[in-house]
């Protein structure tokens, strides 16, 4: 590359980075340090320090059933997002399907349409057909929304599938099974594990849907976080939040290792 | 067939609930076809104060991206690799954490007795506490660090593939820096730029969490006033309507949006 750049830009450059860094992340870590306080309300500076909101999150049955009603939620989701996603997209790029584009764009549609609104259109359809909101509806929302995900992810590596590959186990007499178990869905795996590493984001960290297919019986980590900001925020919020930023800088970390942040956002 | 499966999961899930609320907000108390709920919009002054704002806000938000973006796209499109691998995990990582903690982050800075007020206090600029909690200025602030990422990704995009030897060309004709970048990457990267705009103005529009919580109830923007229509008075012919006032809104954006990222071959 050139670098021609006068040379007091790059004291600019770096001034203008490092306040776009703090700018970034300050919000991050406010959260961070805020769920450290001792004291029972969220000032600046947190006052003391003390881990005693991880622990009133862990004896919180609230929270505990939120947590484990998210995780039931995201890996539902990443199932049969994944299974309904990767059949298609496997026969969109295969398959010379009349109108593929057409059918291609129907997948891809729901990215377009704000979540906000596909809401508001799923609970009133679960409200005049069915008995109103349940976890069965938020898996059906959550499947749409990361749908399109899955689709554009394998599609893409099934882009740079090599097509003598699975002619010449056609050739060499493999079954139908064969050949999609043994041959195209191991060249599909990266697209698949990038796939479901956003579908599972997206269901576990979505408060949209959830609020607007909010069931009595049914809440989620970001609904109860977000009820309990609306109405009473606290340091064991700042607690649950820290967790799941942690859990983000994990998985954030971990598809970076695997495919490389830069190649597939 | 293969896709049979998830096409007919799509049409139930997804097509069929958006028809339902197109009918939903042409169906009046009475039955039968009606336009009264989007009547009850144009005719309604807090309605049309709420789309107002909702439009300002969305432009101001927009602009504000555009402006810190782009020079960090470029800044990141010139470092050395290992930096800009650093560079794009901080702009990723926010994108990853949910809204709502991030949103949660901005209650504890922006509040009274938050993160900037405490700060404005020791540096001796302020004297009394302030709070930008309920301003408009707390709204735009937050939605620029939430949407900040999709127009750096987006321009980032388009920055990649203007070949480097068009920049070092008009440098060895004697341009200076700042000539290079004013008439070879931005002219280049205009159509990057405007699709980044787009997608960031059109998210703007339909945000939820950040106005509910950083706005409140006396900064109602579109969404919000929806939801408290769905939720609280239960009109869902009008908040139908409104729905599909704010669709159409992001639809003229995206069409134009999705078909310039096909055109640049990008994957949007």
């Amino acid at each position: 590359m050139v670098g021609a750049a006068p040379r007091w830009m790059a004291p600019v450059a770096l001034a203008f980075v490092a306040a776009i860094a703090f700018f970034m992340l300050v919000p991050l870590a406010v959260v961070v340090a805020s769920s450290l306080s001792s004291s029972e309300f969220l000032v600046f500076p947190p006052r003391g320090f003390s881990l005693r909101w991880y622990g009133a999150v862990l004896q919180s049955d609230a929270y505990l059933a939120a947590a484990w009603t998210s995780i039931r939620l995201a890996v539902l989701t990443v199932v049969i997002s994944l299974t309904l996603g990767t059949m298609a997209a496997i026969a969109l790029t295969r398959f010379a399907i009349p109108g593929r584009e057409a059918i291609a764009s129907l997948f891809l549609s729901p990215l377009i349409l704000p979540s906000l609104i596909f809401a508001i259109g799923l609970l009133m359809v679960f409200s005049i057909y069915g008995d109103g909101p349940s976890f069965t509806g938020l898996v059906i929302g959550h499947v749409v929304i990361t749908i399109p995900y899955v689709v554009r992810t394998v599609s893409a590596s099934l882009v740079d599938m090599d097509p003598n590959l699975d002619e010449a186990a056609r050739m060499m007499g493999a079954n139908w099974w064969q050949r999609y178990g043994l041959v195209i869905l191991p060249q599909c795996r990266a697209g698949m594990a990038a796939g479901a590493f956003f579908a599972f984001n997206i269901s576990f960290d979505d408060a949209v849907v959830a609020l607007f297919m909010r069931a009595p019986s049914v809440e989620t980590l970001p609904m109860r976080i977000y009820s309990t900001l609306e109405f009473s925020p606290n340091p064991s919020v700042a607690a649950v939040s820290t967790i799941m930023i942690g859990l983000t800088i994990v998985l954030v970390i971990a598809l970076d290792r695997a495919f490389g942040l830069g190649k597939i956002m | 067939m293969l896709i049979a499966p998830g096409l007919i999961f799509l049409v139930l899930a997804f097509f069929f609930p958006a028809l339902q609320m197109l009918g939903l907000s042409l169906i009046g108390e009475a039955g039968g076809l009606t336009l009264e709920h989007y009547a009850k919009v144009a005719v309604d002054n807090f309605y049309l104060g709420v789309a107002w704002r909702t439009l300002r806000l969305a432009l101001v938000i927009t602009l504000a991206c555009l402006a810190i973006g782009f020079p960090l796209a470029i800044v990141i499109q010139r470092s050395a690799p290992a930096v800009r691998a650093a560079l794009i995990i901080m702009i990723v990582l926010p994108l990853m954490t949910s809204v709502v903690i991030r949103t949660f982050g901005w209650l504890v800075i922006l509040g009274p007795g938050g993160l900037l007020s405490w700060t404005l206090q020791n540096l001796g600029l302020i004297s009394s506490p302030i709070s930008l909690m309920h301003t408009e200025t707390g709204v735009v602030i937050a939605m620029v660090q939430v949407l900040l990422p999709f127009m750096v990704l987006t321009t980032l995009g388009s920055l990649s593939r203007i070949p480097p030897d068009l920049d070092a060309a008009a440098r060895t004709m004697g341009a200076g820096f700042f000539r290079a970048i004013g008439h070879v990457t931005l002219p280049l990267a205009i159509p990057g730029l405007l699709s980044g705009s787009l997608l960031v103005f059109a998210l703007s529009i339909s945000s939820f969490i950040t106005p509910s919580l950083v706005g409140g109830v006396r900064l109602q923007v579109m969404a919000t006033s929806i939801y408290q229509q769905v939720t609280g008075s239960f009109d869902w012919g009008f908040a139908a309507a409104l729905s599909v006032l704010l669709l159409l809104v992001t639809l003229a954006l995206v069409v134009p949006y999705m078909a310039a990222a096909a055109r640049a071959g990008g994957r949007g």
